[in-house]
Order: structure tokens, then sequence, then C-alpha cells
């Protein structure tokens, strides 16, 4: 196999470990090419596999059990009182 | 954030940024407020103070920029003022060694948490929130911007007025400690992690 360009190689050309490429990735900031290599990459590296797989799972279970609440009913009158009251008339 | 040149608004184009662009953001606003102060009276406060702020200061804003992280810095921003301040919680963090454990060459040796998937699926009550809530605050901030409300590095980095670099050392850190964290609670749960 030749030696594939690492899409994620920095400008002063150095090279960013595992962890920060899986970071990217998980993170949604990465380029396609970027993805391409990464996906290879985790063919050939078992705690970069298990890492990811783990890492999206808390990423998922974040955003369903700990957003999505509804602000206060009262909290809304409030703010809309407020700003009512600083209007000119 | 960058100054924006101050913008001139009419009264009823004051109304539809504040109504429109801010008002709908209020349910994220109050989660972010609830998840930095621990507690619902607070957050509520929080909240309110952050869009009388907002409003005030509405010609700094500028139309079709990101209203969502505008209003989430000012609230960041208060709660340091107004409330961290009260709170006991000592500033146990160095973030140099941080910083300087993101960029070294060890990073990869710790990449492995004692942590399965399958443990994880388990916790269906309130373990993942009470996790992320045992985070010392700056910590549970950048997993909230991130991983919670979607904000991009240079998003967070605005909204926190830290370099890049920082954000993302800083949210290598958290997702660490809220691993080990998760690890306590799945050993808890009987599970055998190794």
């Amino acid at each position: 196999m030749s030696e594939q360009i690492n899409p994620f190689v920095q400008e002063d050309g150095k090279k960013p470990s595992c962890m920060q490429m899986l970071q990217i990735i998980l993170d949604e900031q990465s380029t396609e090419a970027q993805q391409e290599y990464f996906k290879a990459h985790m063919d050939r590296c078992m705690p970069c596999f298990k890492t990811y797989n783990l890492d999206a799972t808390i990423k998922e279970l974040l955003k369903s059990r700990c957003c999505g609440g509804e602000a206060p009913q009262d909290l809304i009158e409030g703010i809309k009182q407020r700003i009512d009251q600083q209007r000119p008339q | 954030m960058e100054e924006t040149p101050r913008q001139t608004y009419t009264e009823q184009q004051k109304n539809e940024v504040f109504n429109n662009e801010f008002l709908p953001l209020v349910h994220a606003m109050y989660n972010f407020a609830y998840r930095l102060t621990l507690d619902r009276d607070d957050a509520k406060d929080l909240v309110q103070d952050t869009y009388m702020k907002a409003f005030r200061f509405i010609e700094s804003f500028q139309t079709g920029t990101n209203a969502k992280a505008w209003l989430f810095r000012i609230l960041k921003n208060s709660f340091i003022n107004d409330y961290r301040k009260k709170s006991k919680e000592p500033n146990k963090v160095d973030y140099q060694e941080v910083e300087t454990y993101y960029n070294s060459e060890d990073v990869n040796r710790q990449i492995t948490a004692d942590l399965r998937v399958e443990s994880l699926k388990d916790m269906i009550g309130d373990e993942i929130s009470n996790a992320l809530n045992s985070l010392e605050v700056d910590f549970r901030t950048v997993i909230i911007l991130c991983d919670l409300e979607g904000f991009k590095y240079e998003e967070m980095a605005k909204i926190l007025d830290i370099p890049i670099g920082t954000v993302r050392s800083r949210l290598h850190r958290a997702r660490q400690l809220l691993k080990e964290k998760l690890s306590e609670y799945a050993r808890e749960m009987g599970y055998k992690n190794t």
C-alpha cells in the first residue's frame, strides 16, 4: 500500500495524535478527506475503533438525556413583561 | 467576540429581533443556565438577566449573525460575574497542565478508557446527567456547548473568550473526567469494565 497523504497534518507539519484526530471526527469538524482517512485508520487501530464507538455513544446519550427540556412558562412571561416595561410608550 | 459596528434599529426592528431571534432560544438558554447553576431558581434569574442585557445591548447585535452564540456568551459572562463569585467552588484546575498534556506525545496512552458501550446503554436513569453535573464548571461548560448544543470549536472559542487550542484540550480533559465518572457508576451497577 502506498503511503497515503495524511489530511490531518497541520500547516506546521505536526502530525496529530490519534486522540486529536478522533476528536475532530467525533465533533463533525472534519473534511471529507479526513473522514476517509480516519475510517481507514480505524481498521488498523483498535484503540481508536473502541474509543470512537464509546465516545460517540456518550455524545449521543448526552444529547438525548441532558437537553430538550422546556423553559418554565412563568420565566417566559416574566421576560416579556419586563421587556414591555422597558419599551417607550 | 470581535466588536461589531453598532446597528441602528427602529423600535419595531428591535421588537422583531427580540421576538423572532432571541426569544425562541429561551429553552436552550434555560438548559444552559440550569446546567451551570444546578439550581432551577438561579437558572431562571440568570436567563432573565441575560435577556434584559440582550435587549439593552441589542444594537451590538448584527442581524444575520449567530444569535445563539451571542446570547450564550452574554449568559456565560453573567454567570461568571454574578454567580460564580457567590459560589464556594474554588478553581482547582491547572489549565496549563491540561494543555501541555493534550499536546504531549504520551497523550495516546490513555486512549482506552475502562468503560464499555454495553454498560452505558444500561444507564437509563440520571447517571449521564449526574455525571455531567459532577464535573467542575469549566469542564461542564465545554461539554454543554459542544455535545448538547452542537457549537463548533470556533464558536466556543468566541463564547468562552479562549483560544481554539484551549477549547480542544479542555474538551478532551472534560471527556476523560466524564468517562471516569461513568466508569464509577458502571462499577456500582456491577459491571466489570475490563
